[in-house]
């Protein structure tokens, strides 16, 4: 035969060609590392001290913390085409609680601990049931959930303040071998979600968010695991709202709130699909260190302060319409 | 005669029961205070309730193409800022530092409708990101949100009272007024309409569906501008979080009004009784001394139990009373429904 080699296999040219070159579906995911390190060099070369001075991993890292969680739970959410505005609403009323009424000490301490990730489970399990048995969309359930757990927290603990068990306080802070607590645990949230990304679980949110239809065509039990994908984000938001309590030592009735707005824009910049269907919670991790890295750029700076919280609201704009255009010309 | 009213009761009954909802929490009220039904009280409630009624336009018109403004809380906050930073406690200025304001709420309103209609951006994303930005950018401008007073002129205005009526109840009326005929007599009323009901279809009767899903959010920024300068004038003072309480009282009047969240269904009408719904409901919590806690956890179960309601009127439609139904039709709802009419 006079055919070039490459012709004598074409299913295998076929199959290793997309994983070669980058389709512009796929560049949304890329951004986040874009953007991570594009803001790292910019500090190193203005104020590198705010990145490797002494502490600053591990303080940098403990805002990363609880952020990645929200985000691991807000991206299997956004994977079915969900929202999850809660998690706001779950935090405040977790640090609320942990401030006032679950703050035994010693190993007292570890039934409450307990108490309140299965109360964030239990909190998530509901927002999935009324979204998976009701056609109401979860935007709208989840506004009404943040609403709900909001009001329960200024109930509970009306001003800033309360008292933190030091057993928490203690939990959360310190080294393990050298590295800082909070390395440890993104890097775990990390190797959570490599073992997760292998799952039947995630297999069919993805299918779920890609078509419903299709996906209830083809056996995919949806009400399951849509009620399992907003348990772990009411379960992983009240691990974050356990690491927030402990870290600033006092219980903040309306702390979460801010989680809402960093939670989506973390998982928009990690390029997750808002449409639903596709994304990585290792690419929100990266969206989350991105996210938090504008104020300390704008401290680097030497600006306001408030002008984190101005480029915050606009990265998400600028990274949600570059996506949806994306998505736009992918689609055709 | 008496046919057509009847008719008109039933096309709209979400509306009528959200009216009657909003009797039966006043005579709770009346039950429990004395005071409750005095001439000065009910003034206050609506006043209260004017201000919700006022940023629900833009979110009613919002919701009816299946979309939601959460912008609104700094966009408000931004206005009433604005206003009291540049008046700076004199009035003769407010002629035009209230229709720049209004110019700039219009411009936010303006960029999320953009990025709304011509980019596909998730309206919630949209608005909470911008939200975010201008809330950012009033930090920066008033050095950390510090408050500061509204001019007097300002505040005699909102607190009067013209032709024996509050001043600020008066423009409520004027503006459901307007709010009504846009919606049920003009072509952007059924356009807008058709855009919630079906896109593809409005776009194959020819609509000018991105220009269409612009609007609401324009409407709605210039609403929460207007809204927030109103509210400078009743509170006395500006600060940066006087809006937040908007986020919800809005989407929750107009979602309580009966407007489907999905879009397509509802009328501004319907939040106004959502609104009056909302003021009527804090009232009550106030009398059993049940604060800011007791309000947040209310809207969001109303929030539920209405849109839950909704959706099984929707599936439901033909389990009313045959009596009830005009002609033959079991698929009468859905066939008025693609008409775009009003619920």
């Amino acid at each position: 035969m006079s055919l070039a080699p490459g012709a004598t296999t074409p299913r295998r040219a076929v199959q290793w060609r997309p994983s070669l070159r980058i389709s512009s579906g796929d560049l949304p995911l890329l951004m986040a590392y874009v953007y991570v390190v594009a803001m790292v060099v910019a500090v190193l070369i203005i104020s590198p001290a705010l990145l490797d001075g002494p502490g600053a991993i591990g303080a940098n890292f403990s805002l990363v913390v609880p952020l990645a969680a929200v985000c691991f739970g807000q991206t299997l959410v956004m994977l079915t085409r969900g929202i999850d505005l809660s998690v706001g609403g779950v935090i405040s009323a977790g640090s609320a609680l942990l401030a006032t009424h679950l703050n035994a000490q010693g190993w007292a301490f570890v039934p409450e601990l307990l108490a309140i990730v299965v109360l964030g489970g239990l909190i998530g399990c509901l927002n999935g049931m009324i979204i998976a048995y009701t056609s109401i969309q979860p935007f709208i359930v989840t506004l009404a959930t943040w609403s709900i757990w909001d009001g329960v927290a200024f109930g509970v603990l009306p001003v800033e303040g309360g008292k933190v068990s030091p057993t928490l306080i203690n939990a959360t802070s310190g080294n393990i071998v050298g590295l800082p607590k909070s390395v440890w645990i993104v890097a775990l949230l990390l190797l959570v979600w490599r073992w997760i990304r292998s799952t039947r679980f995630l297999d069919d949110l993805v299918a779920i968010g890609s078509d419903e239809t299709r996906a209830r065509l083809l056996g995919v039990r949806i009400p399951r695991r849509k009620v399992q994908a907003y348990a772990a984000s009411g379960l992983l938001a009240a691990l974050a709202a356990l690491w927030v309590t402990g870290q600033t030592q006092s219980g903040s009735p309306d702390g979460g709130d801010q989680f809402i707005l960093a939670s989506v824009a973390a998982v928009v910049i990690g390029g997750t699909n808002i449409f639903g269907g596709k994304g990585s919670a290792a690419s929100s991790t990266m969206g989350a260190i991105a996210f938090l890295l504008i104020p300390i750029l704008v401290f680097a700076l030497n600006l306001t302060s408030f002008w984190g919280i101005f480029f915050q609201g606009l990265i998400l704009i600028i990274a949600v319409t570059f996506n949806s255009l994306i998505q736009a010309r992918s689609r055709g | 005669m008496i046919e057509s009213v009847a008719d008109t009761l039933r096309k709209h009954r979400s509306i009528v029961l959200a009216f009657a909802l909003a009797i039966v929490l006043f005579l709770i009220g009346t039950v429990q205070a004395s005071g409750f039904a005095s001439y000065d009280h009910i003034r206050t409630v609506l006043i209260t309730a004017s201000f919700i009624g006022l940023v629900g336009v833009g979110q009613t018109f919002c919701m009816l193409t299946g979309g939601i403004d959460l912008s609104i809380p700094s966009n408000l906050a931004g206005a009433a800022v604005l206003t009291a930073f540049l008046a700076n406690g004199s009035s003769a200025p407010l002629i035009w530092i209230i229709p720049m304001v209004i110019g700039f709420g219009m411009v936010i309103g303006l960029i999320n409708g953009l990025g709304v209609a011509y980019a596909g951006v998730p309206p919630i994303i949209m608005t909470l990101g911008m939200n975010s930005a201008i809330q950012g950018l009033l930090l920066i401008y008033t050095h950390g949100g510090l408050a500061s007073s509204a001019p007097a002129g300002l505040v005699n205005f909102v607190d009067g009272d013209t032709l024996g009526l509050s001043t600020m109840l008066l423009i409520w009326v004027l503006v459901a007024l307007v709010a009504t005929v846009v919606l049920s007599l003009s072509t952007f009323g059924r356009k807008l309409y058709s855009v919630g009901t079906n896109a593809s279809a409005a776009r194959l009767a020819g609509v000018n569906v991105k220009r269409v899903l612009v609007i609401p959010y324009v409407v709605s920024g210039a609403g929460a501008a207007v809204t927030g300068v109103l509210l400078l004038g009743y509170l006395g003072q500006a600060f940066i979080t006087m809006g937040d309480t908007y986020l919800f009282s809005s989407a929750v009047a107009v979602a309580v009004g009966g407007a489907s969240i999905l879009g397509g269904k509802g009328h501004y009408i319907g939040t106004v009784a959502g609104a009056i719904i909302l003021a009527l409901i804090t009232a009550n919590l106030n009398l059993i001394s049940l604060g800011e806690s007791a309000i947040d956890i209310a809207y969001g179960v109303i929030l539920l139990v209405t849109v839950y309601l909704a959706t099984l009127r929707l599936r439901g439609a033909n389990r009313w009373p045959r009596a009830l139904r005009r002609g033959p039709g079991p698929n009468q709802t859905a066939v008025e429904a693609s008409h775009g009419d009003p619920e």
